[in-house]
């Protein structure tokens, strides 16, 4: 695409009576891509498509450097013609159609997988532009050059990978003070500090550090907190103000520090393995040199498995999480008081914000995601669900450049990217359709898979510099990117 | 001139009485062999299995991971597995041929809270001193089973206490606040029906002159009621009194299972002449209802426990069936039932389909047991 054909392309727009015509007002939410002045309604052909649309756009705006552009028409993206849209939904071409434009969402294409030995239950990514890096970035603090992801794994290690799917670290076995049984949750707290929690009822902090060449590094144990008494199904951090969320089986979630000086002794009771054979007490009991400290406080007031949870993206004060209890709920983690309880109609497995448009974002057993408002003004429990996935929705995560944006994963082996601007009105309120569905690599020419069987998802995490991270069932981290400019019809 | 149909009480379509399970989630893979039996446990996280490999194993609800088991028998099937009512504790009773095992599954090393641990252990363990002390002054006859350590490889497995029946065991079922449980072995004449007292380890057979093979046997919800299937009837006692208080004719011509609903007046029965039957036992002792919509046997009947309008069935067509069952406390109306949901995905083995089915405590999801060797969970 070049400079003179944008010219051309708007030239033709005006002219040209013999195909027949429609009226457009172009409009967006962006101020960075609003156009210098209101065009008003403009007369285009309707044989075009986004392709061409998005020509027009960036003639308006006289873009050095073309943006690929999306088209929203009554909260559907034009995927046909315009003179196509208009019959299927009935429209006159009379009338002035209000288009909005945004940045296209580039189409997640494969990249790599990384294999393992047993399922991959988490995923997280450190990179120049993730949260870890960031905190740590504000803090003075060095971030490395490459990008790292951190995968958590049923085989109870956690490994940090190179983006050449190297394992450059791992963590030590239980019986050097690693986790006893599966990993269930794993995340970067910053460059050098990483949290887990999993089937053992812990949550760990580990110091990772990585030699001088970025080839070798080491995950090595810090802190064991315990006080969940069954396992332990996620994590939140916030760095800054070294606190850690755990959410658990046992209904309640626990607040920590990761600092060593600050959090308080473990109750006796709670130490593990007091109970079991002597004899393999000494095998696998902890690791006498790790510290072993209790929480700062409980949050309790769910009535099923607590199955997320994160931090309020403004206020780290405050709390979110989503239970099976079917609720999301708000916390005031100085007086660990629940504020807040909304309910939905199913069992809730992930939860995640959408800041800007201060949304929560819920996945559920009934296999869609409900859009919720938690401020006290909202008049509405659900602002809006989206639909697409066929089993449980366990994982959410924010698209890092679309604020309208995000990722699922997904009992059913998908993950699905969408984007809340879409959307059609029904009965049941506002339903959003996902825009791009990624499968397994694994799953290629297996056709529908029933039940996820094998290829169910775990975890998914967003980067803008990796991309699409997800764990799997089938035993890989799998990673897609949006590369290069959209094309004319993406599938 | 009145259409007959219009005269007829309107039926709400499916879709008004959701939620219910409408699809498979996970498929649990692990048995060698037939799965016979499988339980959720109370706190509505694990799933626990036996079949025909001997094996007991608990997995984890949605992901279908495996994270426990222990091998039981090496020719026998295991045959029921049922959890302890109460979230106290975590005890599991499995039945492996003769044999009753109790087990206070620890998981793995460090996965289960050691309090509760050692509260299941404690709640296994306290009978032996009754055992010891207080049989001997009590008991005026023989007790009817000794209950044993099943040997130290069990026992570091967490498989605690054993005892043998003279026959094999197909069935057990606990009373609610988890101090009893009982067995039927249908083979068993006079010691068909036992019940089994947690905290004394003692054995008693209630039931020496019972009339016909016994088949299942279920305790009240609320009342000290026992109620136990034969072939062709039910029949319920007064515990407490011991007498036989009514006998309950479903009209099918072999009972496979049957379940109480959790208000305790109302009855289903499955049978493998392929009858579902609900029983209003305050309106008759005929059935209510009769549902045949299998084209083979019902194994397995079950009621939503945890307040759902729902109950399920489960047939060697290979298919679990969903229905609306609302009962009503006015005594003028009575329960609406409607069919919701025909569940299909077990692959027929030798003529047998699925074998079991329960429910999750709260949640409007079931898992079910297959001959094909998987337990799946529907959502
Ligand atoms: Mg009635």
């Amino acid at each position: 695409m070049s400079d003179q054909t944008l010219s051309n392309s708007a030239g033709d727009t005006g002219d040209s009576a013999s195909t027949s015509q429609v009226r457009i007002q172009l409009s967006t939410r962006h101020p960075d891509i609003a156009l210098p002045e209101n065009p008003g309604p403009i007369l285009v052909n309707t044989n075009l498509r986004r392709y061409a649309l998005s020509t027009l756009v960036n003639a308006l705006l006289q873009s050095e450097k073309p943006i690929p552009f999306e088209f929203l028409i009554n909260g559907t993206f034009l995927r046909t013609t315009l003179d196509q849209y208009l019959t299927a939904n009935g429209i006159s071409a009379e009338i002035t159609l209000n288009v909005e434009y945004v940045r296209a969402i580039i189409p997640p294409v494969y990249l790599a997988s990384f294999q393992h030995d047993e399922w991959v239950s988490s995923v997280d990514v450190l990179s120049k532009t993730s949260p870890a890096a960031i905190w740590a970035g504000n803090a003075g603090t060095k971030v490395p050059g490459q990008e790292r992801i951190l995968s958590g794994c049923y085989d109870g290690l956690l490994r940090v990978w190179n983006m050449s799917s190297e394992v450059i670290a791992t963590s030590p076995s239980a019986d050097e003070g690693g986790a006893h049984s599966a990993i269930l949750a794993a995340k970067f707290i910053s460059p050098t500090q990483i949290a887990s929690s999993g089937l053992d009822r812990t949550v760990r902090t580990w110091e990772y550090s990585e030699d001088a060449d970025g080839f070798s590094a080491s995950i090595t144990p810090k802190l064991e907190l315990h006080g969940h008494k069954m396992a332990v199904n996620s994590l939140a951090v916030h760095h800054p103000s070294s606190r850690i969320l755990s959410t658990s089986q046992d209904h309640s979630i626990r607040f920590w520090s990761t600092k060593k000086s600050e959090a308080p002794p473990t109750p006796e009771n709670l130490l593990p393995s007091t109970s079991f054979k002597s004899s393999k007490r000494q095998k696998t009991g902890s690791s006498p040199t790790t510290a072993t400290r209790g929480s700062l406080s409980e949050l309790k007031s769910h009535t099923g498995q607590v199955s997320d949870t994160i931090f309020a993206p403004n206020d780290h004060t405050v709390a979110y999480s989503s239970s099976w209890d079917h609720t999301v709920k708000t916390w005031d983690l100085p007086s660990s008081r629940c504020i807040d309880t909304r309910s939905t109609s199913a069992a809730l497995f992930s939860l995640t914000a959408l800041p800007s448009l201060n949304l929560l974002a819920a996945g559920s057993v009934a296999r869609h995601i409900t859009l919720i408002d938690p401020r006290a003004s909202a008049t509405t429990v659900s602002a809006m669900t989206l639909r697409g996935h066929s089993n449980a929705v366990v994982s959410l995560a924010v698209d890092p450049q679309n604020s309208y944006g995000l990722v699922s994963g997904s009992h059913d082996g998908t993950c699905r990217v969408w984007d809340v601007r879409s959307g059609t009105s029904g009965n049941e309120g506002k339903v959003g359709h996902s825009l791009y569905c990624i499968e397994r690599e694994s799953a290629k020419g297996r056709g529908k898979i029933a039940a996820g069987e094998g290829v169910k998802v775990f975890s998914v995490c967003w980067d803008s510099d990796v991309g699409i991270v997800s764990g799997s069932e089938d035993k890989r981290m799998q990673i897609n990117r949006g590369k290069g400019i959209v094309g004319e019809q993406p599938s | 001139n009145i259409d007959p149909e219009s005269l007829l009480p309107k039926l709400p379509s499916p879709e008004e009485l959701r939620p219910f399970p409408t699809s498979c989630y996970t498929i649990f893979r692990g048995h060698e062999a037939r799965v016979r039996s499988l339980a959720i446990d109370p706190s509505g996280s694990f799933v626990a299995s036996g079949g025909d490999d001997g094996m007991v194993r608990i997995w984890q609800l949605f992901t279908g991971h495996q994270i426990w088991s222990v091998k039981l028998s090496k020719e026998e099937a295991v045959n029921a597995v049922r959890w302890r009512p109460g979230t106290d504790a975590v005890i599991l009773a499995a039945a492996t041929g003769e044999d009753v095992y109790l087990i206070a599954p620890p998981m793995s090393e460090n996965d289960i809270d050691p309090e509760l641990h050692v509260k299941s252990r404690e709640l296994v363990d306290a009978g032996w001193g009754y055992a010891a002390n207080g049989a001997s002054g009590k008991a005026k006859k023989e007790p009817a089973t000794q209950w044993v350590r099943p040997g130290s490889s069990l026992q570091d497995k967490g498989v605690l206490v054993k005892f043998s029946l003279r026959k094999t065991v197909k069935v057990i079922a606990w009373h609610r606040r988890g101090e009893y449980f009982s067995t039927v072995s249908p083979q068993g004449q006079s010691s068909a029906v036992a019940i089994h007292t947690l905290s004394k380890h003692l054995t008693q057979l209630p039931f020496r002159k019972l009339k016909g093979l016994a088949q299942s046997a279920q305790f009240h919800p609320s009342k000290p009621i026992f109620f136990v299937a034969t072939q062709r009837m039910i029949r319920s006692y007064d515990l407490s009194r011991q007498e036989l208080i009514k006998i309950i004719q479903p009209g099918a011509r072999w009972i496979s299972s049957f379940d109480v609903h959790p208000g305790g007046d109302n009855l289903i029965v499955g049978s493998y002449d392929k009858r579902l039957l609900w029983h209003d036992l305050e309106l008759s002792v005929r059935p209510y209802k009769t549902l045949r919509y299998h084209q083979k046997a019902i194994r397995a009947v079950k009621f939503h426990p945890g307040g759902l309008p729902l109950f399920a069935d489960a047939s060697d067509d290979g298919s679990l069936q969903i229905f609306h069952g609302k009962v009503v406390s006015d005594m003028m109306e009575n329960a609406s039932i409607v069919p919701l949901k025909v569940l299909k995905g077990h692959q027929i083995k030798k003529e047998l389909g699925v074998l079991d089915v329960d429910w999750h405590p709260t949640e409007p999801w079931c898992v079910s047991a297959g001959a094909d060797g998987t337990c799946r969970l529907w959502a």
